[in-house]
């Protein structure tokens, strides 16, 4: 009784290993991949080729890819959408968002009121996990996750993002292809 | 174009030697050391780009793109690469063998080189000197590179750098064998051992060149070589996963470059010899017809001076020849390293012992066969297989028939006859013993010593 039944090679099998055509078909593979290589007409990120050159070349991230926070502005009047009213620190199962918020006198119809506004923002990279309830929760479309994905800081003081930086976005160096 | 060619040729650069020295002092000092130089930078900057075609097309074999970033598409990374081995700190093991660690790879490089002097890449000034016993010469000093391996192997005191230099030896050894037995074949074809002689056989003898009539000398020869300049897949002596770098693991630097430039020297020397002796060398068919037949027909007429730019460019476009069929050698080198899988040490073994030594004896025997028959058939009822026999073995079209068909032939039956051979031998084919192991009939099925306990049942089945 045998524990592994291989079958004695058949006419047609010793054949093969006799003109080593299992060799000369491994030789014809890479020779294809060679020359699918060089005739291929987007060298980068081709059909042919499949290294991504990153810095010169960005990798296009799925669309519903999550990644930097940012407040967005009035496009007008550059001031902020944000009307502080804490929402996305509420819905943050983190727990990675400061919401700092002031009183400000204003005039409305003639009569002296106060108005809740934006004084800082605080939002801790490091412990978010992207899941944009943020984003969600956001009444006026002002807090949203970017699909900028480049988020490495020499420290980990550099993770926490203040308004400043969530309004500007932070500096990348951009390589020229 | 003419005037750069016009430069290139001898005869300008001897005027105006001519001025400061003698023509014999030009002739047997001035010109060697030229072609010296030229052939060493030559091989240098091919060895050091044979590094950087090795690492683009085992890219592109693996659908990467390989260096990039050093100038245009990475073409400045060897010469980086140069630059950052000859700048390292040179480290010297403790308890080494100081002056053989630091002298090995000298030996080693110079092997590589000296082999240079009679490869033929031109007829006239493209090859540095044409001795009369160019391939044995070839031969006997391309295997002091094994002196070198050994020594760097046992003065590093590392037992890798001892096992990769011990089985490197072991291997070079035998397969030294096949790779000269299965020159002879080609050498009786061209009836001489000088490699410009064995060139100029294959191109007196028209456009078949001898990997036609000695396929079988051809393979052999090839994978030899190849076993020879530990190359994968038989670079077992610097097998990464079992010794890290074989015989230099231990060396670093400038002497490691050293090494490194030798093995792609070694590799270059093994593909000129293939090219000069089976692919032609320099000839190309057609080329002699449209450049040195006029400054042939000028010196019948005494006049050679004008159709120097003939015979330059004749030797020009044999250079290129030359390092293009060079440079498909190589790629097949390359080509086999990146498709297929190391050996095992006792395969590698089997091949050179079983396999190659046997198939290159062969060939002598068959060729000889093949030469004798054409010879016989020479005159046979007004048959006409022999043109001449004063440069080499000239034949005629029917000749040439019947050696092709014995090439192939020779091929076919010598591979069935080894493989019938080896197709049992134990060591080579491992298939085989498991086959033989697994099958055994009538194991006894004995009952259990122990009975199993009552408690064992499950517990559902007793109620």
């Amino acid at each position: 009784m045998s524990l592994v039944t291989i079958a004695k090679p058949t006419f047609k099998e010793k054949l093969k290993r006799f003109f080593m055509f299992d060799l000369l078909k491994g030789l014809g593979l890479t020779f294809k991949y060679n020359i699918g290589a060089i005739t291929d007409k987007d060298s980068v990120a081709g059909r042919g080729i499949y290294t991504e050159q990153y810095p010169k070349v960005r990798p296009e991230v799925a669309p519903r890819f999550h990644g930097a926070p940012r407040l967005n502005m009035d496009p007008e009047t550059y001031e902020t959408l944000c009307i502080a009213c804490n929402l996305c620190a509420l819905a943050c199962p983190e727990d990675c968002i400061d919401v700092i918020a002031m009183d400000i006198e204003i005039t409305v119809a003639g009569k002296a009121r106060k108005k809740k506004v934006l004084d800082e923002f605080i939002f801790d990279t490091s412990r978010c996990m992207f899941c944009a309830l943020c984003q969600e929760a956001c009444p006026t479309s002002c807090l949203e996750l970017t699909q900028d994905f480049e988020l490495a800081t020499y420290s980990r003081a550099g993770f926490v993002w203040n308004r400043e930086m969530l309004e500007q976005g932070r500096e990348t160096v951009k390589y020229e292809s | 174009m003419t005037k750069m060619l016009a430069l290139l040729a001898p005869n300008f650069i001897d005027s105006l030697l001519l001025k400061w020295f003698s023509q014999e002092t030009i002739n047997y000092v001035i010109w060697p050391f030229i072609q010296i130089g030229a052939v060493v930078t030559g091989v240098a900057i091919w060895a050091l780009y044979a590094t950087y075609a090795e690492r683009k097309i085992s890219a592109f074999m693996q659908a990467r793109l390989g260096p990039m970033r050093v100038g245009p598409w990475g073409l400045l990374q060897p010469i980086a690469d140069a630059i950052k081995l000859l700048t390292k700190e040179d480290v010297l093991p403790d308890k080494a063998d100081n002056y053989i660690f630091k002298f090995a790879p000298y030996i080693s490089v110079v092997a590589a080189f000296v082999v240079f002097a009679v490869i033929p890449f031109a007829p006239s000034w493209g090859v540095i000197t044409d001795i009369n016993i160019g391939l044995l010469f070839v031969l006997s000093v391309s295997s002091v590179g094994v002196l070198a391996l050994i020594l760097a192997g046992w003065s590093s005191n590392s037992k890798y750098s001892l096992m990769g230099g011990l089985r490197s030896s072991a291997q070079m050894v035998s397969y030294e064998v096949a790779m000269g037995l299965s020159l002879i074949g080609a050498l009786m074809f061209a009836r001489t051992l000088s490699l410009s002689g064995i060139v100029n056989a294959q191109a007196l003898d028209g456009p078949l060149t001898y990997i036609f009539y000695q396929p079988l000398g051809f393979i052999t020869f090839l994978i030899s070589g190849i076993a020879e300049n530990n190359r994968a897949p038989f670079d077992l002596p610097e097998a990464e996963s079992e010794l890290v770098a074989g015989f230099h693991t231990e060396y670093s630097g400038m002497r490691w470059s050293l090494f490194f430039m030798a093995e792609y020297a070694a590799m270059v020397v093994v593909s000129a010899i293939a090219t000069a002796v089976y692919l032609g060398g320099w000839y190309l068919p057609g080329v002699y017809r449209f450049t040195e037949a006029y400054h042939q027909a000028a010196i019948l007429n005494g006049n050679p001076d004008g159709s120097q730019l003939y015979h330059g460019l004749y030797v020009i476009i044999g250079v290129l020849v030359f390092m293009l069929k060079m440079a498909v050698l190589l790629y097949v080198y390359f080509w086999l390293r990146w498709t297929f899988p190391r050996y095992r040490y006792d395969q590698l073994m089997d091949l050179g012992w079983k396999w190659l030594i046997p198939a290159s004896l062969t060939n002598i025997v068959w060729t000889a066969l093949a030469i004798f028959t054409v010879q016989a058939l020479n005159g046979w009822r007004g048959m006409k297989t022999i043109e001449s026999i004063s440069q080499g073995l000239n034949l005629t079209p029917s000749g040439k028939a019947i050696m092709v068909g014995f090439g192939v032939v020779g091929l076919l039956v010598t591979a069935g006859v080894l493989s019938t051979i080896n197709w049992r031998s134990r060591d080579f084919n491992l298939k085989g013993q498991r086959r033989d192991i697994r099958v055994i009939k009538n194991v006894p099925q004995g009952k259990p010593a122990v009975a199993p306990p009552a408690s064992a049942t499950p517990a559902g089945q007793e109620t």
